[in-house]
């Protein structure tokens, strides 16, 4: 499996910074997670990762890729996945018609194929349902399979966001904050989620996350940012003991 | 798959593959078929005057083009405002092979098949091309890359003596198995192939939708961020998604230019851009069948329109003005209320039957 390893990368909006020389390193088959007051350069920083921006400076590789100017379709088809925090569904589309469509990588019978829907088209389509299948199982969406998206609480959103991702079979998987606006429940949930995606699935995940009792009980690896500084790094109870760390929470208080 | 495949009530599927099926039922299928029969056989069982005829092959010649349209505009999301030019390119690639061969030319009257098929062909690279901008552009900015070809195509066939400066350049009759199709079977025949092209393309669109070429379209129309967080490249999806209405664009206007036995400028105008916008709009944008509906109710309409346009025209001669008029108004108020009141079209009304059918006996 490949670590990615972000190099002093700044991200930078006209004047504005939302990321300056930041270094991070995410070992394969761990959980790290990425934190940070509001507007400290997550999202940012996973963009940059997953080609939605290209850095001002600095450099991204995951294992013998350079992701530095890649493209989203480049990116999640080298085994990056991600799930948004501003929801990012097919909303008119069903469950299934949604996972279906990161399989598009995966079916490769030709376009003629399609016309006929025999042979190889209808027998990859299978298969690949028989995957999507899988996701949803282990997602627990069996309930809203054939359910428009759109429809569905926003609970459910976020973990078809999340089955989504999976579905694109990824070697790693950024989540950004896949347990915001949940109740406890729903949360529980996502983090025996998450955990499993981790050891069942041996997936890498990029965690991004505000609910730190969450962030402190899974992480293998925390990263901290800052105004788009990485203000701190380490196992959960090193950071957690950082007075730079503690200063940036409880100034944001 | 339980035993009984004849109703769709108390049915369940066990296999992925049972699911993929297009008819889930023997009873949709033997509908489907009858249907179909019918639709061939009936010529052959009534007296159908040529002019009556003509209309049907309209309508059929339509959905061709609309089945393109949807799938750029209702099933991507792009709105095309030059479909009557992508006809058009179609159409005057046969013209101008006939203008340059001959309009009798084997190759015009025996492999009309071909011809059609190279209509398309020609209509998809043109599509391609001004879809180009899609790779750059987006909503509005790509619409009027679509007007702009519907303008340069008219100013191209208007002003080049190339292309007979828009007057009607004649192709010649075709010939089946017994020989030319004579005047008197000119119309029947075309219905016969105008069918069949509709049937298949019908039934081939239908799989290419559940496929990952048709569920790729929708994607760049519901969201093109996430469709690139897919694994699909969004511009290259469009330009696709314009080359594939272009094809069907251009088959039309192949058909259209053999049934009409000619070509010329005031068939592809931007008029009639906006009239294929309208069928497509009142069929169902985004559905297969709307291609079916929206041509007929709209030709129908017309035709309607023009009756009355007649009986007024008869009863009050000093009025002209207003009967004239009556057309293009009853149309905007058609695409209006459409608009306001079932933007899924005529299409929806057919799927609320059918799913009424379907569940019987049960409410819901
Ligand atoms: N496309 C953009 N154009 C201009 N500024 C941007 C853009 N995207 C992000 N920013 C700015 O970059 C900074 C970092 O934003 P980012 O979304 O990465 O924060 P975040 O850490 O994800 O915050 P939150 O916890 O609220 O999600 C913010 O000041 C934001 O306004
Ligand atoms: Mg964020």
């Amino acid at each position: 499996m490949n670590s990615l390893v972000v190099s002093d990368v700044t991200l930078a909006f006209g004047g504005l910074y939302a990321l300056s020389d930041v270094n991070l390193t995410i070992q394969a088959g761990l959980i790290t997670s990425i934190i940070g007051p509001n507007g400290a350069g997550k999202t940012s920083m996973l963009n940059c990762i997953s080609g939605f921006y290209h850095p001002t400076r600095g450099a991204i590789r995951f294992g013998e890729r350079v992701l530095t100017r890649a493209s989203p379709h480049q990116v999640s088809s080298w085994g990056i996945a991600r799930a948004f925090q501003n929801i990012e569904l097919f909303r008119g589309m069903t469950v299934l018609d949604n996972l279906m469509l990161a399989r598009h990588r995966k079916l490769d019978y030709s376009f003629w194929h399609a016309f006929i829907y025999m042979g190889r088209a209808s027998r990859q389509e299978a298969v690949n349902r028989a995957f999507v299948e899988e996701i949803i199982d282990f997602m627990e969406l069996e309930p809203y399979r054939k359910h428009i998206v759109g429809g569905l609480s926003y609970g459910v959103q976020k973990r078809v966001e999340v089955a989504r991702a999976l579905t694109l079979e990824p070697q790693l998987l950024l989540l950004d904050e896949p347990m915001a606006g949940m109740n406890i429940e729903e949360k529980e949930d996502m983090v025996r989620f998450v955990l499993d995606i981790q050891k069942e699935r041996h997936t890498t995940v990029v965690l991004v996350e505000h609910d730190l009792g969450v962030v402190m009980d899974i992480s293998d690896q925390i990263y901290v940012l800052d105004f788009g500084q990485l203000i701190g790094s380490g196992r959960p109870e090193e950071v957690a003991r950082d007075p730079k760390v503690i200063e940036a929470y409880i100034g944001e208080n | 798959m339980s035993a009984n495949r004849w109703f769709a009530t108390g049915n369940f599927f066990s296999a992925y593959r049972d699911e993929q099926r297009i008819f889930a039922t023997h009873l949709d299928r033997a509908i489907f078929a009858t249907f179909l029969t019918a639709l061939f056989v009936w010529p052959l069982c009534f007296e159908v005057s040529s002019k009556n005829m003509l209309v049907l092959d309209n309508i059929l010649v339509a959905m061709v083009a609309i089945i393109g349209l949807n799938l750029v505009t209702g099933f991507a999301g792009l709105i095309s405002i030059g479909h009557a030019a992508f006809v058009g390119v179609g159409a005057y690639t046969l013209a101008l092979l006939a203008r340059t061969i001959g309009d009798s030319h084997v190759l015009i009257t025996h492999a009309w098949p071909l011809m059609l098929l190279g209509c398309g062909g020609m209509g998809a690279l043109f599509g391609a091309f001004v879809g180009l901008p899609a790779l750059r552009l987006k909503h509005l900015y790509l619409a009027i890359a679509t007007l702009s070809f519907q303008m340069i195509f008219q100013w191209t066939i208007n002003f080049l003596p190339m292309f007979n400066q828009g007057q009607t350049i004649s192709i010649g009759r075709v010939f089946w198995f017994g020989g030319e199709v004579s005047r008197k079977d000119h119309y029947f025949f075309w219905y016969y192939v105008a069918l069949t092209i509709v049937v298949v393309f019908g039934l081939a669109v239908r799989n290419l939708l559940r496929s990952r070429y048709g569920r790729s379209l929708v994607a760049v129309r519901d969201n093109d961020r996430a469709a690139d967080a897919m694994g699909m490249h969004p511009g290259l999806t469009k330009v696709y998604a314009f080359a594939l209405a272009g094809f069907f664009a251009g088959v039309a206007g192949g058909l259209h230019a053999y049934l009409y036995r000619g070509a010329g400028i005031e068939s592809f105008t931007l008029q009639q851009s906006i009239t294929y916008l309208a069928m497509a709009i009142v069929g169902g944008l985004g559905t297969l069948t709307g291609a079916f509906w929206g041509p007929a109710a709209i030709r129908l309409l017309d035709l309607q329109v023009e009756n009355l346009v007649e009986w007024l025209t008869a009863i009050m001669p000093a009025n002209m003005n207003l009967a004239t008029a009556l057309k293009p108004l009853t149309f905007g108020l058609v695409i209006v209320l459409f608009l306001m009141f079932e933007p899924r079209g005529i299409a929806n009304w057919w799927r609320i039957c059918r799913s009424y059918v379907k569940l019987w006996p049960f409410r819901y």
